[in-house]
This record gives C-alpha cells, sequence and structure tokens, in this order.
C-alpha cells in the first residue's frame, strides 16, 4: 500500500474529466456544431484536455474540428472586442 | 481521383429555392473535368456567428463530390469569383460518408 499511496492525488482538480467521446464517437465531425460547442467555454475557448478529459489525438481532432468551423462562421472566435 | 467535402456560404438575400439549381451549374465544373457528384446538400439560412461582408446570415451548402484536384480547384475558384458566395471551404474526405 505504500507504493500506491499518493497515487491519483492530481485527479479530482479539473472540473469534469469525463469522456464526452465515449459517447460513440469515433471520428469527429467538424459540421457537428452542437457537439463542438461543449468543448468551448462560453468566451468561445476551445476547452483544454485537463477538462474535457479527452485523449491527446481525440483533442487534436476536436481542436481542428472547432478551427474548421470556425472558419465558416459556424461556432465563434474567442472575443476579446465588445 | 478524391474524395472532397466543398461548403459553400452564398448570400442571404437569395432565394433558396434557387440556390439548389445555381450550385448545379457550378457543378458542370466537375461533371466535365470527369469527376462525379455524389451528394448536394442545402441547410438553408443559418445565422453566422460572427458577420462576414456585412452579412450576419448565410445560406449554406454543402457537397460531396469525386474529383480530381484540380478540377475541385477550378470549381473552388469559380465560386470564389462569384458575387453571391460569401466563402467556400475545401476539404478532403477521407472515408465515404457514414
Amino acid at each position: 500500500m505504500a507504493t500506491r499511496g499518493n497515487k491519483g492525488r492530481h485527479r479530482p482538480v479539473g472540473r469534469r474529466s469525463n469522456l464526452l467521446m465515449a459517447a460513440g464517437v469515433t471520428r469527429v465531425d467538424w459540421k457537428d456544431v452542437a457537439l463542438l460547442r461543449r468543448f468551448l467555454s462560453d468566451r468561445g475557448k476551445i476547452r483544454s484536455r485537463r477538462v474535457t478529459g479527452l485523449t491527446a489525438p481525440q483533442q487534436r481532432q476536436v481542436a481542428a474540428a472547432i478551427k474548421n468551423a470556425r472558419e465558416m462562421a459556424m461556432l465563434p472566435y474567442p472575443s476579446s472586442h465588445r | 481521383m478524391r474524395h472532397y467535402e466543398v461548403m459553400v456560404i452564398l448570400d442571404p438575400s437569395l432565394d433558396e429555392r434557387t440556390v439548389a439549381p445555381s450550385l448545379d451549374t457550378f457543378l458542370n465544373v466537375i461533371r466535365t473535368g470527369g469527376g462525379e457528384v455524389e451528394n448536394v446538400e442545402v441547410w438553408g439560412r443559418r445565422r453566422l456567428s460572427f458577420e462576414i461582408n456585412k452579412h450576419s446570415e448565410g445560406i449554406y451548402a454543402v457537397l460531396d463530390l469525386r474529383a480530381d484536384s484540380d478540377t475541385v480547384k477550378e470549381l473552388d475558384r469559380q465560386l470564389s469569383l462569384t458575387e453571391s458566395v460569401l466563402r467556400t471551404k475545401v476539404l478532403r474526405r477521407e472515408t465515404a460518408k457514414s
């Protein structure tokens, strides 16, 4: 027990570390705005991995999808103005 | 020959019913270039999350194509030269649509 005593001490800090992608999405579609919205903060920033709980490849896929959707005005850019 | 996905945002002042036929005239570029048009999907009018050329709405359409890269490039060029097209995006579609 002594060897695994401090295991998991970092874990509960990040807010919701659930794998949203476990809901049956293997390949992120950049046209699925409703799904991608959930990976944005209310200011329009992409949520970090710590918060989303995604794996690195998933996070990259989501980030690329969000950026594509932004270019087509389907998602907002982070707003500093206004 | 590759699969492509082309998204087009059109001027919202167009009549939505005329969108599909007018897109079809552009798609002749693909057909004469030896490609095939697999699907044309007009999403209709949607709110833009920011203004493009002073428009706050746009008519979205998604085209699924199989064509050579030069053909798609030519299509994209012609679309972007058209006044009523606000924005286009061409993406490679790796696998067939699920």
